[in-house]
């Protein structure tokens, strides 16, 4: 159980590019910034440090704490790549309850440009370079490719029907100035976009980019009310399921009932849900797999709904990493960030009305086959 | 035949049965002689059930295609020249299932459920590792 007098106190985030035009320290700090004025908080009170940062080694949390002028009492970095902030997050919050730090700076993101980014995935883990780089994987989207392919036979989805979430969120985007792709898009745009690994064209495939994104964990009575975000429950899940090739189920599955339990709320009071979206399917995964329909139906459950931030079923409200770009680390934040946005009010053209509570999952760790780790939490404006 | 530029995996202690094997145009899998599994990619331990008494031993390399990918877009030179090529999700017909490139001149026609066996020698040599082919429909 988390304490509930502890949560997320600010946001905030470096500016995106498409090319790089600082270090992976630059963007962080700019994100810190950020959010430490969002929380109304001096640089000199932080003293825990959490990091998620792509292309940060040799670099470490602690060696991030020496760049920005941090004495930190915890200081903590995960391993679970876009599925790792949320973690990092609950673990903060166990952190300030445990009396191990007093105010969290947690932080994501990344500084790379194409050369950078296909050198990364070809070294992405051990088993990816020695088993998979050898056969011409083509990256991550000829691992999704055989994944969407699979849940296309096996359950009948369509490519129209998983075009929803890509058209959708780019409608989200476009209230968004901070997102890069906001140019607006068809479903038969996506549809005849050039191929990248079929089934998957363009528009499937997150786009790689720099940028970052903060949160600042710390007593919720800090900040005004409705300022405060309250984290009711958090999970993860790492290697599930077991040695399995492209999984149709990526572990989401097995802690939904004891999420949702723990926050005391059921599908129905949620009011938003920020995915891990690299990829359509894997959104459409975690619909899934979070219980949000059953296994299967989640082609019949996107025809149902739309998804903008005034839609049936908001999803994503900023745009998320389709087309806002995945900033390496700050990936698994930016769902997080927008939630705390969305919490706080401050959402402006895409608030989603009388926002109180939503989901935010994580997703990533792409090794031998599917990508390894999944998280999730349950927010509450506080 | 000239052998395209591939990337190579690394040798490593683990995996030398798997690289040497496949220099002769066979795939070499691990079995585990405590509870029977098949065991890829190579490992020091049985991923199941934890023992160390691991025995190499050929395979057929018949297989069937769970699923696959017809690759676009490459991060690697030689395989963009050689684009669309498939990656699959193979399910050994004698156990074991695996991830491998499916090397075709009709990239159009592979479909999931269809049958592959592995590339001969001496086309094998031109692979890096364990590679598959349709199997010829019988004239």
């Amino acid at each position: 159980m988390l304490s509930r007098d502890i949560g997320i106190i600010g946001y905030g985030a470096a500016a995106y590019d498409k090319k790089p035009r600082q270090t992976i320290f630059g963007y962080l700090g700019e994100a810190a910034r950020a959010a430490l004025a969002s929380a109304g908080i001096r640089k000199d009170e932080v003293n825990g440090i959490a990091v998620d940062a792509t292309n940060l080694a040799p670099d470490t949390a602690v060696t991030t704490a020496e760049y920005f002028g941090l004495s930190v009492s915890w200081a903590y970095r995960s391993t679970a790549a876009g599925a790792g902030p949320l973690i990092s997050v609950a673990n903060a919050v166990r952190a300030v309850a445990a009396g191990d730090a007093d105010y969290v700076l947690c932080v994501g993101g990344g500084a790379q440009d194409v050369a950078a980014f296909k050198k990364r995935i070809a070294q992405f883990t051990s088993a990816i370079a020695d088993y998979l780089v050898p056969h011409g994987y083509g990256g991550p989207p000829g691992l999704f490719a055989i994944i969407q392919r699979k849940h296309m036979g096996l359950y009948g989805t369509t490519r129209e029907q998983l075009g929803r979430i890509a058209v959708d969120l780019r409608a989200n985007a476009r209230l968004n100035d901070a997102a890069l792709l906001r140019g607006p898009m068809t479903l038969d745009d996506y549809l005849n976009a050039p191929l990248i690994a079929e089934p998957l064209r363009l528009y499937d495939c997150v786009m790689p980019c720099s940028g970052a994104e903060a949160v600042i964990v710390g007593p919720l009575d800090r900040v005004p009310r409705g300022k405060g975000v309250r984290v009711l429950s958090a999970r993860e899940r790492h290697n599930h399921p077991v040695g399995e090739i492209a999984p149709v189920r990526g572990g989401w599955e097995l802690f939904r009932d004891a999420l949702f339990e723990e926050a005391g709320y059921s599908h129905r009071d949620m009011n938003f849900v920020q995915l891990y979206d690299d990829f359509p399917i894997m959104a459409a995964i975690q619909l899934e797999d979070l219980g949000f329909c059953k296994k299967g139906e989640v082609g019949a459950f996107l025809d149902q709904h739309r998804l903008t931030h005034d839609g049936s079923f908001p999803l994503n409200t900023g745009g998320g990493q389709l087309s806002c770009g995945q900033a390496g680390g700050s990936a698994g934040l930016i769902g997080l960030a927008e939630a705390t946005r969305q919490l706080r009010g401050e959402g402006a053209r895409r608030q989603v009305k009388n926002a109180q509570r939503g989901v935010v999952s994580g997703f990533g760790m792409i090794s031998y086959g599917h990508g390894l780790s999944s998280s999730a939490l349950i927010l509450e404006k506080a | 035949m000239a052998s395209p530029a591939y990337p190579q995996p690394n040798a490593t202690s683990i995996n030398a049965q798997l690289l040497d094997g496949w220099r002769r145009g066979e795939l070499m899998l691990q079995h585990c002689g405590e509870c029977k599994a098949v065991i890829f990619f190579p490992r020091e331990l049985c991923p199941r059930c934890w023992s160390t008494n691991l025995a190499w031993k050929r395979s057929s390399g018949r297989g069937r295609i769970v699923s696959f990918a017809r690759v676009y877009k490459h991060v690697t030179a030689p395989f963009a020249d050689e684009a669309p090529t498939i990656l699959a999700e193979i399910e050994l017909a004698d156990g074991g299932a695996m991830m491998a490139r499916v090397a075709t001149g009709e990239p159009a026609s592979i479909a999931s459920g269809m049958q592959v066996e592995l590339v001969p020698m001496p086309e094998a040599a031109r692979y890096p590792l364990p590679t598959f082919r349709p199997v010829a429909a019988k004239t």
